[in-house]
């Protein structure tokens, strides 16, 4: 029988955040988390989010893998920043699909990531980049926040 | 109104008053994050308390996205929208939608810029991209007089260029289309943008420049020619007659059909609707090519064919 071990440690490459639905993702060196509300400063902890007519527990911040970022460029052509994804964590070495349902660290912080993201027309919208298809399956994390705490590039991330 | 998660909320910081009715109006994100990246030439759907939606070009630098300017013009017997936007004060919220870039530079040696009125606008967003990449332009400015040119203290810092030209009908000095467009050499696009008299003018006499030609008209345009064809309505069976020099959504209207209808330019999109029968004439400036084939917007569209059948 297999033993659940971790073999992976991943990084947090980008942190961004926006105010509010349609502006730009600046990219920061440290966000601040706030557990059970999401982080400071950002659409989805204060309702000004596209979708917080459609409010979730499990979206209280988000995440993206690099190796995606890096996949559209090598497999369709596609230059997407980080700040593009619009997700709020940009990471590497981490296999966010497999986290569903599981407990990880951010630096100190700790997320329970409830479903994967899904792609999104508002994405193209913004971007003016055709990328709904080449995002199935590979459209980041959602997660809440279970324990807060000021996070910063560079922190590892790793199971709880 | 459009809800405030699903439009981009703008706060008016500056309203300025400038010759011939026109207000400029400065946007910025209420706490001053940077708004979304424009193209040249984009314009902006702005959501309005009334519910209507009108576009206005964004006439700033595109590399500025601090602040959106918009230049409206009171229009008399405008269709309220105007009207709506010179009401507004300094510190109002103006929800808008996301920079849509329909009248998009085009790659060329040169670009010859034609603009009527207040159809100065997105050229304005134009020339600090052509200057700064230093590719060559020539702008005609056409007003009926000195003091009727729209858009003034916007373009004071072009007016010594000597490739600013302007054309005002009270001083033969009118513009001759045919002079402009005979000089317009193969590698370079002609763009018009101004009452539809203007645009039609342009399309006849620049036919020779195919692709080469972009315009973008404001105003309904009265020059309906269709002839006159029947509507019928798949769902209750009524023909309706749309005579000709009506647009489909009139005769809609004046039959007690309800279509919701915005910005009755074919833009918004509002009134798309979907046909079964006949051969629609789309004027509208939004839809995607696949849908044309499947819907129409009775705002501006018309029939090439007897009849035509709408899901009402």
């Amino acid at each position: 029988m297999a033993k659940n071990i971790t073999t992976w440690s991943g990084t947090v490459l980008g942190l961004h955040k926006t105010p509010r639905s349609f502006l730009p993702m600046k990219s920061f060196g440290s966000l601040l988390l706030l557990a059970g509300i999401g982080i400071e400063g950002d659409r989805h902890a204060t309702g000004e989010a596209f979708h917080s007519d459609r409010p979730e527990e499990g979206r209280q911040i988000t995440l993206f893998e690099e190796e995606t970022i890096e996949a559209l460029l090598r497999d369709h052509n596609i230059k997407l920043k980080p700040e593009d994804h619009r997700r709020n964590i940009t990471t590497r070495d981490v296999p966010l699909n497999h986290l569903v349902g599981k407990r990880f660290k951010v630096g100190d912080a700790v997320l329970e990531a409830t479903r994967l993201s899904t792609p999104c027309r508002h994405i193209e919208q913004i971007t003016g980049l055709e990328l709904f298809n080449q995002l199935t399956n590979r459209s980041g994390l959602n997660a809440k926040i279970i324990v807060g705490g000021e996070i910063f590039v560079g922190d590892t991330i790793k199971l709880v | 109104m459009r809800s405030k998660i699903h439009s981009v909320t703008t706060q008016i910081k500056s309203i300025t008053e400038d010759l011939n009715n026109v207000k400029i109006f400065t946007l910025s994100d209420p706490e001053g994050w940077p708004l979304p990246n424009f193209k040249p030439g984009a314009h902006l759907d702005v959501y309005l308390q009334s519910g209507l939606i009108r576009q206005y070009s964004l006439c700033g630098d595109h590399k500025n996205v601090s602040q959106y300017k918009i230049a409206v013009q009171k229009e008399k017997n405008g269709r309220g929208g105007s009207n709506e936007m010179h009401s507004l004060k300094e510190g109002m919220i103006l929800p808008v939608s996301l920079p849509r870039d329909h009248f998009p530079l085009a790659k060329a040696s040169r670009h010859i810029f034609i603009a009527g009125g207040i159809g100065i606008t997105p050229f304005l967003s134009m020339l600090p991209e052509l200057i700064r990449e230093k590719v060559d332009w020539e702008l005609h400015v056409c007003a009926k007089s000195e003091t009727e040119i729209a858009c003034h203290s916007l373009l004071k810092s072009y007016e010594k260029n000597i490739n600013f030209f302007k054309h005002l009908s009270n001083n033969e000095t009118r513009l001759s289309m045919n002079s402009v467009i005979s000089k317009i050499s193969c590698d370079e696009h002609l763009y018009c943008c101004g009452p539809a008299s203007m645009i039609n003018d342009a399309v006849k006499t620049g036919i020779s420049l195919g692709d080469r030609l972009h315009f973008e008209k404001f105003g309904f345009d009265d020059d309906l020619n269709d002839a006159a064809y029947q509507i019928i309505l798949k769902k209750s069976g009524r023909v309706i007659q749309v005579p000709k020099g009506q647009t489909m959504l009139g005769a809609l209207r004046i039959a007690d059909i309800k279509v919701p209808a915005s910005c009755e330019g074919g833009i918004c999109l509002e009134c798309k609707t979907r046909f079964f029968e006949g051969s629609p004439i789309h004027r509208d400036l939004a839809m995607q090519p696949d849908d044309r084939s499947r819907f129409l917007t009775p705002c501006v569209s018309s029939c090439a064919s007897e009849s035509i059948e709408l899901d009402l």
